[in-house]
């Protein structure tokens, strides 16, 4: 996540409000870099869910 | 770097977004010039209707013409090809989409070799290497109009920093290549001359593949050398005798073929060729010899050698791209080429004759010395700057330098130098300056490496001492200065005859000579003064 969106830090309450660089586009990079790194398939209603930490984490333990 | 790049689909994943900025999605109303350099990378869109496609795409072949006559002529402007990553024909003979393509393609292709600045680059280099499927991932492109599969993006990032190595031409310069089992197949010194694997059916087949390929490689510009442990003599003979033999000495800028370790044989090439370890490669297809190199000299790059013959031509790809592909061969890269290579076919004379005169006479060595003019100036001040091992007192200077000292009447010459194997070019240069009537003062003399080991330096400044004389002049003074590459002319000057004055700090020595007598020159050589 710090890679994809080039900062320091993410904290558990980062969200796509609170974080200039979770723009749309890069929203996209962290899920095709979540499906490879977990090897699972998300699907775009998915995707759309995932605007904060926390969903994103909830998001991958209902997956695994 | 300030980077504006032209697209038609969602591309910053791919290219980045450090110092990018991208256009909108097909748009070129807007062509900034306040950058450093511009991308096209257009992609071909996602339409069942091929008739439709197909002028879509005509339509961008006037965009970038529009495009090119906006941007800063300046400024490098990268053409990346369009690539269908989605065929789609509903006939067997509709072929008007591949063909708009392919104009599109030419177009852009024509254009990098006119208009200066304009570089073309294959994108399908890239997509060649994966499935169609692999290629696309439809969901991502529907939710974002990434056409390239996310997945690929760290294998494009990697993909495209090579090409912008290309782009700046950025290679390695030389490849050393041991001898048994990687030249050829067996080992020459159980083997024998006629028993090696070259030529013929399999295996020798795939070694003469492999040689043929090197051959391009230095066809190139690349330098190829030798660094084997084998007895030079035998290698000698299988060059001579094989007739299946691809590459021979002649190919060879550089020979290591003794029993010393090979980490001291890489450290003496990369002396002799005057090039570093880090822009050599070496092949070896024994691992302790690759493990040797790689400890004790980790700047050149050694890859792994393959175990079959028959995998051979795939590695040499990879070779080329991951360490030879330029963007271009300048005419400088393929003329050191030649003159390497003229310098090896001098080496194999020499050792046909028994004396060094007898050598030289054969070399038909013409030397024609210039006085100064508009045409060799810039040749005259970049030798200045640039020669290290032979230069006297290394004094460097501009273009604009070296014109300033004609107006004050300094008398500066250059000489041009060839033989029967080629020309060297302007390779030595000699500023003087006169101190009175009577008296000249040698400023500056260099001669580069290349045309040493002939005799030609003394030559040079004797011819050059003669016309002095000519002039008047009666008295010469000379210095040499030392620094930490030219020691090979510290004792120059004495060997020219020259009276040692007074030395300097530093070890710098102060010359003295009186030009009363004609100068004797070995008739070897046929001097020519302009």
């Amino acid at each position: 996540m710090r890679m994809t969106f080039g900062v320091d830090e993410v904290t558990t309450d980062a969200s796509q409000k609170n974080c200039e660089q979770w723009d749309s586009l890069r929203h996209l990079t962290l899920a095709s870099e979540l499906e490879e790194a977990f090897d699972l398939e998300l699907e775009p209603e998915e995707i759309a869910e995932m605007t904060d930490f926390a969903r994103v984490v909830a998001m991958l333990k209902s997956k695994l | 770097m300030k980077t504006f790049v032209f697209r038609n689909h969602t591309i910053e994943p791919l290219l980045g977004y450090d110092g990018m900025t991208y256009s909108g999605y097909d748009d070129i109303s807007v062509v900034p010039r306040e950058v450093d350099r511009y991308i096209w990378f257009y992609q071909v869109p996602v339409n069942a209707d091929s008739a439709q496609l197909a002028e879509e795409i005509d339509s961008y072949r006037d965009k970038l013409d529009l495009v090119l006559a906006a941007a800063d002529e300046h400024k490098p402007f990268i053409i990346l090809s369009l690539v269908n990553l989605f065929p789609l024909t509903m006939t067997g003979n509709d072929t008007a989409l591949s063909e708009a393509i392919s104009a599109f393609n030419s177009h852009a292709a024509r254009l990098s070799r006119e208009r200066a600045g304009v570089k073309w680059v294959d994108f399908s280099a890239f997509t060649s290497r994966y499935e169609a499927d692999v290629l696309i991932n439809w969901k991502y492109y529907f939710m974002s109009q990434t056409l390239i599969n996310p997945k690929l993006v760290h294998d494009f990032q990697h993909w495209w920093q090579r090409i912008e190595q290309e782009l700046l031409y950025n290679r390695k310069k030389c490849l050393v290549l041991d001898l048994d089992n990687t030249l050829w197949g067996g080992v020459l010194g159980e083997d024998g001359i006629d028993g090696i694997q070259i030529g013929g059916d399999y295996p020798g087949k795939a070694y003469t593949y492999w040689q043929r390929a090197l051959l391009q490689l230095s066809r190139n510009g690349v330098i190829l050398a030798v660094c084997s442990k084998n007895n030079e003599a035998d290698v000698q003979q299988a060059w001579e005798k094989n007739p299946a033999m691809v590459l021979k000495r002649e190919h060879f800028s550089a020979l290591r073929i003794n029993w010393q370790d090979k980490a001291t044989s890489m450290q003496e090439l990369a002396e002799e060729l005057n090039i570093g370890l880090d822009s050599m490669v070496f092949l070896d297809d024994n691992p302790s010899e690759r493990e040797l190199i790689k400890q004790m000299l980790p700047e050149v790059v050694v890859p792994d050698f393959p175990e079959k013959p028959y995998q051979l031509m795939p590695f040499f790809k990879s070779l080329v791209e991951s360490y030879f592909r330029i963007y271009a061969v300048t005419s400088e890269d393929r003329a050191k080429t030649e003159q390497y290579q003229a310098n090896a076919r001098r080496n194999a004379e020499q050792a046909r004759f028994t004396t060094m005169e007898s050598y030289l006479y054969s070399l038909d060595i013409q030397m024609d010395v210039i006085p100064a003019d508009e045409h060799n100036l810039p040749r005259i001040a970049q030798m200045t700057q640039k020669t290290n091992q032979f230069n006297l007192t290394t004094r460097r200077y501009a273009e604009d330098e070296v014109r300033r000292l004609l107006d004050k009447g300094w008398q500066i010459y250059c000489l041009n130098v060839s033989d029967r194997f080629g020309d060297s070019g302007i390779t030595a240069t000699i500023f003087i300056e006169p101190i009175d009537d009577k008296t000249a003062s040698i400023d500056t003399l260099l001669l580069s490496c290349r045309i040493l080991g002939k005799g030609i330096e003394e030559a040079f400044a004797k011819t050059v001492f003669n016309l002095l004389r000519l002039d008047g002049y009666r008295q010469l003074q000379a210095a040499y200065l030392p620094t930490a590459r030219n020691g090979q002319t510290a004792d120059f000057y004495d060997r020219m005859g020259m009276t040692l004055a007074r030395t300097g700090g530093d070890g710098a020595k102060y010359y003295e000579m009186s030009l009363n007598d004609v100068f004797e020159i070995n008739n070897c050589y046929n001097i020519r003064v302009l």
